[in-house]
């Protein structure tokens, strides 16, 4: 109902009670003018009272609803306490359930606002953690890729990068099949997946090659799942074991030479007593020169187990290095004392040429005796009668560095034989009937002079002319 | 027509390969007091040439030679028909560094360790060349 209907309909009930009492009085008038009993009078007085009572109670209405009206500008509402509040009674009674749902709106609000920042705190967490995730995945030295159930690449470090041989920019989600060269690899993915229950690990060995090296690596396949246990993806993780194998390898092959070294000599003792005891020995001559084979054979054996142990414990770290100033000239001429009448028994003539005593390097004494005598006496064994040693020691200041030279005038060495004579055991064989020898020496001098004192060990030799070998040390 | 020839047990030849000149001298020793005739050799090398030269029933090599190792030098001897019938036995101080497929190929049909017993060592010569019988089928 419009506004100006209802002013209407007010208008009316209002012309028409002004009208009633109008004619109530009017009657009244008229009867009263007429003489007529007071009885008569009774009705139209009344309908005079019943109009005089409508009027007034609409005027009391109209002033009720004006006064409410006016209290209605006097509701406020007030932001920080989220109610309403009223004066009039009537419309205090109108605000209580409208603060009740105004409460209840603003704690859901603020319930939801509170959620909002939750998840906005845990979304931050969950991207810091997976930042710091993917930083240490990145900065494994070794190779990680995942893949996922079909297959694509899903995350992969830089490792893995450079391993086999892709750039991650172009590779996300491809396929890796598309992305490896390496089918082999791909294919030990695949079957990781294939064969294995989630969340067993399975590792295998596999070849590289890394930059034109073949490499070793140690490929751990691990299958992932998620919480319904659904097969996710795999994680494959590979350790280069290049130098642990090349380590291992060389381990076997040392046992496997100290073995067959050790037996060689014990060959030739077990074979000639034998021979005296089954009494196969023709002349007295040849039994004596039996019992002198096997005592040499039990020196030569006596010596390698001595070389050998030697060896392994200066390598192995047991021998205690203890460093001092040396002075490398006043060693070396200890050492000669040694070698001289050794080399007098071949008319060998050694001849020394040395600088100051003062200079020194920072060195273990014994190690550095040992070195140099071992340099000596091969230039002893492999030099024919009437040669010439020649040992001398120099100091090259520009280059902080004291050297101790022997050279020999005796059988060379081939250039074939060169890299190797520093192997363990390593003998050259056109000469092995020279000299009496285990082939450990050079091995040793090599890693005295290089690994224990940072030096180094250099040799040039001709074939029938002589060698030289050359051993540098830092100066103090 | 059908013939059989056997080889006639004449004194046999047996080529002694091994670069320890000691060892080398106690083979041939006892092996000569078996009744047999013994070539020394003291590498890989020398060892074929001998081979190619003499023709022995046997060989007795050691492994870890130069020149050439004694699993090469029985590998050239079988390809070679002349010498392919060689019959090998092997002395070496790495017995487990042998694969049996490679042994197999050589033709070696003994490996020894070292240390031996020269009486073993003549025990199974003997064994081996006796039972080197030839047998040709002509049609």
């Amino acid at each position: 109902m419009t506004l100006a209907k209802k002013q209407l309909t007010m208008n009316l009930l209002l012309g028409g009670v002004t009208a009633l009492g109008a004619y109530g009085a009017m009657t009244m008038v008229v009867r009263h003018a007429r003489g007529s009993s007071p009885e008569s009078l009774l009705v139209p007085a009344g309908i005079v009272a019943l109009a005089a009572l409508l009027f007034w109670s609409r005027r009391q209405l109209r002033q009720g609803i004006a006064a409410m009206a006016s209290q209605l500008g006097s509701m406020a509402a007030s932001r920080e306490t989220g109610r309403v509040t009223a004066e009039h009674p009537v419309l205090r009674r109108l605000v209580c359930p409208l603060n009740e749902l105004l409460l209840t709106g603003r704690n859901d609000v603020a319930e939801q606002r509170a959620a909002n920042r939750e998840l906005q705190i845990q979304a931050r967490l969950a991207d810091a953690e997976k930042d710091r995730l993917q930083a240490i995945i990145h900065s494994i030295n070794d190779a990680v890729i995942v893949v996922n159930r079909f297959d694509e690449l899903m995350l992969a470090n830089a490792a893995a990068e450079r391993v086999l041989g892709f750039k991650l920019g172009g590779a996300m989600r491809k396929n890796i099949e598309q992305i490896l060269t390496d089918a082999a690899l791909v294919r030990m993915i695949r079957e990781a997946r294939a064969h294995a229950p989630t969340g067993r690990t399975k590792t295998a060995e596999h070849a590289i090659e890394v930059d034109g090296e073949r490499r070793v690596f140690l490929v751990t396949l691990s299958c992932v799942a998620t919480d319904q246990d659904r097969m996710a993806g795999v994680v494959a993780v590979l350790q280069d074991v290049t130098k642990e194998k090349e380590i291992a390898q060389m381990k076997t092959d040392f046992v496997s030479n100290v073995s067959h070294e050790l037996r060689s000599p014990l060959a030739g003792i077990k074979a000639y007593i034998e021979m005296l005891l089954s009494d196969e020995v023709d002349s007295d001559q040849t039994r004596r020169e039996f019992y002198e084979i096997i005592s040499g054979e039990t020196d030569r054996l006596s010596r390698l187990i001595d070389n050998i142990l030697n060896i392994s414990r200066i390598e192995s770290g047991v021998i205690k290095v203890s460093k001092e100033p040396v002075s490398l000239t006043a060693v070396v001429k200890e050492t000669l004392e040694v070698a001289t009448p050794q080399a007098a028994n071949k008319n060998i003539d050694l001849v020394t040429q040395t600088v100051p005593v003062f200079n020194q390097v920072e060195a273990d004494r014994d190690m550095l005796s040992q070195a140099v005598m071992n340099l000596v006496s091969n230039a002893v064994k492999y030099t024919t009668e009437g040669g010439t040693i020649t040992v001398s020691t120099t100091v090259d200041e520009g280059r902080q560095v004291a050297a101790c030279e022997v050279a020999d005038t005796g059988v060379g060495i081939a250039a074939e034989d060169l890299p190797h004579i520093c192997d363990k055991f390593y003998r050259v064989r056109t000469h092995s009937q020279m000299a009496k020898g285990t082939g450990l020496g050079l091995s040793l001098v090599k890693h005295i002079v290089e690994t224990v004192h940072s030096g180094r060990l250099d040799v040039s030799s001709k074939v029938g002319q002589g060698s030289t070998f050359r051993m540098e040390l830092p100066l103090c | 027509m059908i013939g059989l020839e056997v080889r006639r047990m004449n004194r046999q030849i047996v080529v002694v390969a091994d670069d320890e000149p000691h060892i080398r001298h106690v083979l041939a020793l006892k092996l000569a007091k078996g009744g047999l005739q013994v070539f020394v050799a003291a590498d890989g090398q020398e060892a074929l040439e001998l081979c190619r030269a003499e023709k022995p029933d046997l060989l007795i090599t050691d492994n870890q030679m130069p020149a050439l190792s004694g699993l090469d030098l029985c590998l050239q001897l079988r390809e070679d028909p002349a010498t392919a019938d060689i019959a090998a036995i092997m002395l070496t101080a790495r017995d487990f560094d042998l694969p049996t497929d490679q042994i197999k190929r050589a033709g070696i049909l003994l490996v020894m360790s070292k240390p031996f017993s020269p009486a073993e060592v003549l025990n199974n010569a003997l064994e081996i060349l006796n039972r080197t019988v030839t047998v040709q089928e002509r049609i």
